[in-house]
């Protein structure tokens, strides 16, 4: 732990590494990052992997756009095989009503320049035989997304950043901001206290209490999202499936585990990370159904993490009106590990140039709040 | 019965080069094998052969074979009989053979006796198990058939034959436990031993086989070292886990039709043993038998070819008169290059016992290793022993290596001359030749690596450097694979610049270390090599190797983890976090759920 940083990052999840290997990248030194547990403790290290561009929200699209560019050369630029797979996703339409708001989403997506399609059944089921399409009236199909394993994703960034100097504090809690006449002045944390101007708050599902700790309000919080993990078996299924009428995501992994969760009816609030065995109840039905093969798929473990939500299901990424220099990357509604490579640029750019370069994140700042609020849909 | 102005007994290189030379020279000739195929022990060679480039140098044995019996094919003076076995050479040059059960006769004007030799025994306690094999018994399973007779073998003896039957071993996918050798130095070719001693196996000089253990075949064999009269010296026994003993100390000359024919015999050990004897043309003391091949003396398939030759012409000579003296006269010059080398010794030494001299020829030239100027991409030759060789100087396209008159001299590189084109690595025999090239702003280094084992890596892999004994020194990463028509392909690795002159071979990362996670099989060595790259939460390595991930959820395993995590930091287990617990404590089907009892 370094007396005096230039920066201090709350937050060693997959957001606030990527910030900090970005910041390092632009030469900035004496950076610190305070992790309250170890890497990936958090959402990132319970999340998915699926890294997805076909959204309802253009911001959303250009974000993920940009952090595909940046994950396939993720291995070269930060130095680990995070096992990057670029398989597509494949979202399933069930009514009439579903492939017209797909068709305007394919639409709008194109336009953003993605390479994306609307499928028939037919071509589903070309593409994927062993899929039960039963009630499925076609879908879209994006060959350029992708997934890949997060936990090492993080501990690549943690990994690279360290080399590059960064002070990286894990099992490090932040208790405290010192602000004097609304400029930071420092962060006591329970190993000691840091001097700094600047803070990026990177918390996760504790960015509403991180916020707090310098009267900045932030309209986050967090729910519990379940996951499972199957044995593993042969490769089948390239791309990442989401159903969103039956509700769920599914991949398989590099290693051959099928990884697949879904959105419970009352999530727990908070940061309740414990399990059901309804989750299991709810997800096996409709597995089986959808992928008969799974029938007699071993699940091996369940556990859960938290979608720390914003109200439009898009990340708030700005700096405080009423405190100087504090700025947080939040809200990120289970979508942080896929968008964090643009992210971590973005506020990169934001903290030593004054505003991002070269992604334009201008709105995603809080005063969108103010207006109408337009909600991204395509959420599991 | 048939009658022939020339028969030839044995079909393989000495007696194939003997046949096509009398057709040559028009003399009707009958070629007698008892194999099936043609080729005598170059069937079974896969291995590319030492020599002149004019006499087949750097090509395998089973393809010259398929030279010879191409051209033998070509001409109509040659008869050829297979599956035949000649069981005695009667009196009024009568030779009787067996062939599909029946009885066959033939006489000659001229006879040339061509049968080779076969492999010496070696005594030692339960020899008669199964599994105990001679090293050409199981080339001709192996390399002929297509049928490994084991898994894991020792060899005993240390001659070509068994430097290349380990080769060929490992290229076949076995495990060679080791080479024993009763003396104190390798016998066979310097750049056969290297070839295998850089994939790992090694070389006991100074041991022996005491006996093979097992009840119904081979599962042992107890080794020791033995003191200067060969004698085992108690208390250095040591047992290897083989199911294969493979048994290579010699070859002794087959010399019983010889004998029959009414040749004079005389023990020469330098030659291999009981041979003929016989005049520098090959003739013996009945002026119609001649010999060739390893049946005059132990040697190489490209000096039986010769002698084959010479052989024949002198017999041409003999039945027609045919003027032969410039023929002759030059492929004895040639054989006396061939053996004028080192290795050569005891061969000069047995045939000054029948008078025959070796004829001067010009000096060996003896050069060191050479680096050339770093930097450049270039090859580097590891050949410093004088072995008949030049194929390196006779591929080259720029005239960049030079070896001399004298083959047995070792090659010299002219640097500004050498492009780089690997030319000579593809070509090299005794695959001692690499290619290199130093990076040294980016600190590392290209190097080219012969390589004649299957799978191939793929670009990009990780492999693990070897050093000339085989032993890991760095990884490597695959950058390039170059595939060439005669198998012998290079794999270029990047490695760090300071083990540019150590890495001679690579292999595929082995996993010899003990599994922690059987799950998902993660050794020892991946745990610590993650803790030794500083992660030292519990968690982080398992995410990063998948340890305790699997379906036994860590119950094996995540004890044995805490334990290395503990002595490696030396915070105590108790200190540890160890995880959170999740369920299913044991793997269920999904199809579990679907079927509930929901009663009350």
């Amino acid at each position: 732990m370094i007396p005096e940083a230039s920066v201090v990052i709350i937050g060693g999840g997959i957001v606030g590494t990527s910030v900090a290997f970005n910041l390092a990248k632009l030469g900035v030194n004496n950076i610190s990052v305070f992790e309250k547990s170890y890497i990936s403790s958090g959402s990132t290290g319970r999340c998915g992997g699926g890294i997805r561009q076909q959204w309802t929200s253009r911001m959303n699209v250009r974000l993920a756009m940009r952090s595909v560019k940046l994950f396939r050369q993720f291995k070269r630029d930060v130095g680990m095989d995070i096992e990057y797979h670029q398989g597509g996703y494949l979202l399933l339409a069930y009514s009439d009503k579903e492939m017209e708001e797909f068709r305007n989403n394919v639409r709008m997506q194109r336009e953003e320049g993605l390479d994306v399609e609307l499928l028939t059944k037919e071509q589903i089921l070309k593409k994927f035989p062993f899929m039960n399409l039963e009630e499925v009236k076609g879908g879209t199909w994006c060959p350029t997304d992708a997934h890949a394993n997060p936990q090492i994703a993080n501990i690549a960034y943690a990994m690279a950043i360290k080399r590059m100097g960064v002070d990286l504090n894990t099992h490090t809690s932040v208790v405290g901001i010192d602000i004097q006449n609304g400029e930071i002045v420092g962060v006591q944390t329970d190993k000691g206290y840091v001097k700094t101007n600047v803070v990026v708050n990177a918390a996760g599902g504790f960015s509403h209490e991180v916020g707090l700790m310098a009267n900045v309000n932030i309209p986050t919080h967090s729910e519990r999202h379940q996951i499972l993990v199957t044995e593993s078996v042969n490769h089948v299924l390239d791309p990442m499936v989401i159903s969103f009428q039956n509700n769920y995501y599914v991949r398989q992994t590099k290693h051959g585990s099928f990884i697949m969760g879904q959105s419970d009816k009352n999530p727990a609030q908070g940061n309740d990370l414990g399990h059901t065995v309804e989750f299991l109840e709810e997800m096996a039905p409709k597995m089986i159904h959808d992928f008969p093969f799974m029938k007699h798929l071993h699940i091996v473990r369940q556990w859960s993490g938290a979608y720390n939500v914003s109200p439009d299901a898009q990340p708030i990424i700005d700096e405080a009106q009423n405190v100087s220099r504090y700025i947080f990357a939040v809200g990120f509604s289970g979508h942080g590990f896929m968008l964090a490579p643009a992210v971590g640029e973005a506020v990169a750019e934001m903290i030593v140039y004054g505003h991002s370069k070269t992604t334009d994140i201008s709105n995603l700042g809080m005063s969108r709040f103010a207006n109408k609020i337009e909600k991204e849909h395509n959420v599991v | 019965m048939r009658h022939y102005e020339a028969v030839v007994i044995g079909g393989g290189p000495a007696g194939m080069m003997g046949s096509i030379t009398l057709g040559g020279k028009d003399v009707k000739t009958l070629l007698l094998d008892e194999n099936d195929v043609l080729g005598g022990q170059l069937v079974k060679q896969t291995h590319k052969f030492f020599g002149d480039h004019a006499h087949y140098a750097s090509v395998r044995g089973f393809e010259i074979a398929q030279k010879l019996q191409e051209e033998m094919a070509k001409d109509p003076n040659i008869k050829v009989e297979t599956s035949a076995t000649v069981i005695g050479v009667y009196p009024n040059n009568l030779i009787v053979y067996a062939k599909d059960g029946k009885e066959f006769k033939v006489t000659y004007k001229k006879l040339l006796i061509a049968t080779g030799a076969m492999e010496k025994q070696l005594p030692f306690i339960n020899s008669d198990l199964p599994g105990v094999y001679g090293a050409g018994a199981v080339q001709t399973l192996m390399n002929e058939y297509g049928v490994m007779p084991g898994k894991r073998f020792l060899i005993v003896g240390s001659g070509n034959i068994g430097l290349i039957l380990a080769y060929q071993l490992i290229q076949a996918g076995a495990e060679v436990r080791g080479i024993v050798e009763a003396l104190g130095k390798i016998g066979g070719y310097e750049v056969h031993a290297k070839k295998i001693k850089r994939l790992g196996v090694p070389i006991l000089l100074n041991h022996t086989i005491v006996k093979a253990i097992g009840d119904e075949s081979v599962s042992g064999a107890v080794i020791a070292k033995i003191d200067e009269h060969f004698k085992p010296i108690p208390g250095t026994e040591e047992e290897k886990v083989v199911d294969t003993i493979c048994v290579s100390v010699g070859l002794t000359p087959l010399s019983e039709l010889a004998e029959q024919a009414g040749c004079k015999i005389e023990y020469i050990p330098q030659l291999g043993g009981y041979v003929p004897i016989r005049n520098e043309r090959m003739q013996t003391s009945n002026p119609d038998v001649f010999i060739a091949g390893d049946l005059s003396s132990i040697e190489e398939a490209t000096t039986a070819m010769i002698e084959g030759k010479i052989a024949a012409l002198e017999m041409a000579h003999n039945l027609k008169s045919t003027d032969v003296e410039n023929e002759i006269n030059d492929e004895i010059q040639t054989l006396s290059l061939f053996r004028s080398g080192p290795k050569s010794e005891k061969i000069r030494i047995g045939l000054e016992k029948f008078g025959i001299n070796v004829k001067p020829v010009p000096e060996i030239e003896r050069h060191g290793v050479q680096i050339g100027p770093q930097g450049k991409l270039r090859a580097i030759i590891d050949c410093t022993e004088e072995i008949p060789c030049n194929s390196c100087e006779a591929v080259c396209p720029f005239g960049a290596i030079h070896i001399g008159e004298n083959l047995n001299s070792t090659p010299v590189v002219d640097y500004d001359k050498c492009n780089g084109c690997a030319t000579c690595v593809i070509a090299c025999p005794g695959l001692a030749i690499h290619m290199l090239k130093e990076d040294v702003e980016n600190s590392t280094a290209l190097v080219g690596i012969p390589y004649e084992l299957l799978p191939l890596p793929e670009k990009g892999q990780k492999m693990w450097a070897l050093d000339e004994d085989g032993n890991y020194i760095c990884d490597a990463i695959v950058k390039k694979i170059a595939k060439y028509p005669n198998k012998t392909n290079i794999i270029y690795v990047e490695v760090p610049l300071e083990f540019s002159q150590k890495v001679l071979s690579v292999e595929f990362p082995k996993r010899e270390s003990p599994f922690v996670c059987r799950c998902e099989e993660v050794t020892l060595d991946e745990i610590e090599r993650v803790i030794d790259s500083g992660i030292t939460d519990f968690e982080e390595i398992k995410r990063l190797t998948r340890v305790t991930m699997g379906p036994c959820g860590g119950k094996n395993c995540k004890l044995v983890v805490l334990g290395i995590l503990s002595r490696k930091t030396g915070v105590p287990i108790s200190k540890l976090s160890h995880g959170t617990s999740r369920p299913p404590v044991k793997p269920v089907e999904f199809s579990l759920f679907t079927k509930r009892d929901d009663s009350k």
